[in-house]
């Protein structure tokens, strides 16, 4: 066995390539914000822009295939770019887009020609996109749709879509585009109703509220060099009598679950990160968990800290939990990254990185105390990532509950439907 | 980049030897026996592990080992941890080889690393005594210089292996200096010396764990393992090496009872469906899964930077931590899952519960490793 994730001779010559590129492509006055709450719209700007310029160069979706915009390149030079840019406190790719879970359900389920005609702006970084799955009752339960989108009775040509979904998008909209789960059947049997759109958003009739919602970020985001990857923000949609054609149709007008399958399938990390997922760019490089580097550093340095360990041992197995389980979530992550995760591996690291968070926060504001509470310039710890984190470590919805992971688990050991 | 998770071609071979050795050669009903034993082998078996060339797996060639990697020892001992085999395989072939590679005078070696090797000498270390501690200031055993040669007095509780052994190495005090680890020898004491008496002690944990006291036992300069009052550096580097390879024999006992309450829910019917389909049940399995997994992983990647001469320190410290705590809620889990029948002494499972709760300790308890690991991370 070898766990060394050092890079070749190869990689590191690649490197040398993305470091000059990144020296002359890098916005002028980007700054790392943890906190999705507080990146400006100037920021998140400079993000798309960078965005943009990597598609151009086929690095934003470095391994997909050069004929649909990708890079073409494989594995070991994604695994480069990604830390090339976690090295910048850059996430990669450098903003957050819901294309990184259309693409790879459009490629797997899509006609030739709607790869041809929707993969390409969403792989230059031309589309931003948002996912439109979850509704007030479809949660866990997503195939529950309740947003219709049925034909119109005199233009056969186009759907007419009314209903209202809940807790998606990020920080700053409108997107270009929303990946749009409907229901296209009302007699039809359950997940044979459904119909995927890869519809504009501009359409008339939409309308987005921003949620004020106490959570921003997941907790393996704010774990990683960067949090600009992150959601943030969330936002209600409503769609009121929305015409969209039928050429926005992902697949048939009855395959919208199977579309879903293939795209939950990434986010639900059930298949592992060097098949699929490995098109989302992060290749096989695994970022360092940098949350848990500044809590350790904080109990090295922190005189407060040091002194509060040093009177209270219960403290120290506080602090060794917080070190073991963010050893464990790694040795899953370079496990999958290895391709032996196995049949459950993929939600099982969610499901580690899900539990974890829990107990990481609970551990962390033991060990730190209040401190980690506050984001104040005197009184919070560096940065404000121990605040962010406590918010971020009750993350548990997005992407699917710890239950919900637990059920994809159980099937691939066989023993759950 | 040189990833790469899967066993080597050797490695896969001597998987499926021992597993095969297991299912052959010490099925479930020899190892029932075996574990009522006071030494927990058979001569045939002995023998069979000899000649494989398993008890002196780590044992350089010149010494008539075969010189395998610590990986290899982890691979070998994972297939002897899925039924599991009792027996002085680890004490003897793993813990007491390293030590005496990392102590023994060249003379020492050459007999005894290859009479290990031929599984004619059995070597076990007995160091906890009363207060029971893996720290060298629990060490009270005393060994008095007399007319050249040195008279051990004390008592050693908790010790692997001990009738099976024909030696033992024995930590003791040569100094009454405030530093222990400046005051401290190695013995090698044959179990026949005059003043040795062993004692299993009953359990629950299959004749596992014994007594030995040494009253006034005469020791010649000759059997002194390394510098006298400098045992312990060595002690402590022979341990550090040996127990990601007792971790590897937690693992073994992890998956096999993973893989069996899991066959086991597919297949048991209540209201009329497989019990594996209750979220309740697989709340169970999911949380056995997560505890093997992190074993496995912690475990191997130990082994691989003690092979590749990388500071292993905190992987160690990580892997006995949660492989023995794995094996323990592994094995009660599994008592959940299979209810009733899981307390029989015939059950596979029993087996294994008993094997966690005598391991749990050797080497250092999970609570020890937590208090070792905070020292490294926060120094």
């Amino acid at each position: 066995m070898d766990f060394s994730m050092e890079f070749s001779k190869n990689q590191e010559e690649f490197a040398q390539e993305v470091i000059e590129w990144l020296g002359e492509n890098l916005p002028e006055g980007w700054v790392n914000q943890r906190d999705p709450d507080k990146i400006t719209y100037e920021q998140w700007q400079k993000r798309r822009e960078l965005a943009r310029k990597l598609g151009a160069k086929g690095w934003l979706y470095p391994q997909y295939p050069k004929e649909y915009g990708g890079g073409g390149i494989d594995s070991s030079q994604a695994a480069v770019l990604a830390r090339e840019f976690a090295n910048r406190g850059l996430a990669f790719p450098p903003h957050y887009d819901s294309g990184t879970l259309a693409a790879p359900a459009i490629l797997a389920t899509g006609t030739d020609e709607q790869k041809k005609r929707f993969l390409p702006p969403i792989l230059k970084g031309e589309a931003f996109t948002w996912q439109l799955f979850t509704e007030p009752e479809a949660g866990t339960d997503e195939a529950n749709q309740q947003t219709n989108a049925l034909r119109h009775t005199r233009e056969n040509d186009f759907f007419i879509v009314n209903g209202q979904k809940i807790f998606v998008g990020s920080t700053f909209g409108p997107p270009d585009q929303f990946l749009l789960l409907t229901r296209s059947d009302l007699k039809a049997p359950r997940h044979e109703n459904l119909a995927m759109f890869l519809a504009p958003a501009n359409l008339p009739g939409i309308t987005i509220n921003p949620l004020d919602l106490f959570t921003s970020g997941l907790l393996s985001q704010i774990n990683g060099p960067s949090a600009d990857i992150s959601p943030g923000r969330k936002n209600q949609v409503f769609f009121d009598d929305v015409k969209i054609h039928e050429s926005y149709l992902i697949d048939g007008e009855h395959d919208g679950w199977r579309v879903t399958g293939a795209t939950l399938a990434v986010e639900h990390g059930e298949r592992d990160r060097g098949d699929v997922g490995k098109k989302e760019g992060g290749g096989r490089w695994i970022s360092p968990n940098v949350l848990v580097e500044k809590f350790l550093d904080q109990c090295r340095n922190n005189p407060i800290v040091k002194e509060s360990i040093k009177n209270n041992p219960q403290l120290v197995e506080a602090l060794v939990d917080v070190y073991i389980d963010a050893q464990i979530m790694r040795l899953f992550s370079i496990r999958n990254a290895a391709g032996k995760g196995g049949r459950y591996g993929g939600p099982q690291l969610q499901l580690h990185t899900k539990m974890s968070g829990g107990r990481l926060i609970t551990n962390m504001a033991k060990v730190l105390g209040p401190y980690v509470l506050t984001d104040d310039e005197e009184w919070g710890l560096e940065d404000d990532i121990f605040e962010v984190g406590q918010r971020a470590g009750l993350c548990f919805a997005p992407a699917g509950t710890p239950e919900a992971s637990k059920i994809i688990i159980s099937r691939g050991l066989g023993i759950g439907r | 980049m040189s990833l790469d998770l899967s066993l080597t071609e050797s490695e896969e071979m001597l998987r499926k030897t021992a597993l095969d050795f297991i299912k052959r050669d010490a099925p479930k009903s020899v190892v029932q026996k075996l574990q009522e034993t006071d030494t927990g082998i058979n001569s045939e078996l002995w023998q069979t592990a000899a000649n494989m060339g398993w008890l002196g797996i780590i044992i350089p060639e010149k010494y008539g080992g075969t010189n395998n990697s610590l990986t290899s020892a982890g691979v070998l001992f994972e297939a002897l941890g899925s039924r599991p085999l009792p027996g002085p395989y680890f004490s003897s072939g793993i813990l007491s080889s390293l030590i005496l590679l990392e102590a023994g005078a060249e003379d020492q070696k050459t007999h005894f690393l290859a009479s290990i090797s031929r599984g004619e000498e059995t070597l076990t270390l007995a160091l906890t005594e009363s207060g029971y501690s893996w720290e060298p200031e629990a060490v009270k055993t005393t060994a008095r210089a007399e007319n050249g040669d040195f008279i051990l007095n004390g008592l050693k509780l908790f010790v692997h292996d001990a009738q099976a052994s024909t030696y033992f190495i024995i930590p003791a005090r040569t100094a009454d200096g405030v530093n222990p680890v400046k005051s401290i020898s190695l013995f090698l004491v044959s179990s026949k010396s005059k003043g040795v008496s062993v004692r299993r002690l009953p359990g629950f944990f299959a004749g596992r764990y014994f007594e030995v006291k040494l009253d006034s036992v005469m020791v010649s300069p000759k059997d002194v393992l390394g510098e006298i009052n400098h045992g312990w550096q060595p002690l402590e580097h022979a341990i550090e090496k040996s127990i990601p390879v007792l971790c590897a024999y937690k693992v073994g006992g992890c998956q096999f009872v993973v893989d069996t309450a899991i066959e086991y829910s597919r297949t048991r019917i209540q209201f009329g469906q497989p019990i594996g389909r209750f979220q309740r049940v697989q709340d169970m399995i999911i949380e056995m899964v997560n505890h093997a997994d992190a074993a496995r992983w912690t475990t191997y990647e130990a082994l691989w930077k003690l092979d590749t001469h990388r500071p292993a320190a905190e992987s160690v410290h990580l892997a006995k931590v949660v492989s023995s705590e794995a094996y323990w809620e592994v094995c009660t889990l599994a008592h959940r899952v299979f209810s009733g029948i899981s307390y029989s002494k015939e059950h596979p499972v029993s087996f294994h519960t008993r094997a966690s709760r005598a391991l749990y300790h050797y080497l250092g308890d999970p609570s020890y490793h937590r208090q070792r690991l905070a020292k490294v991370l926060v120094p």
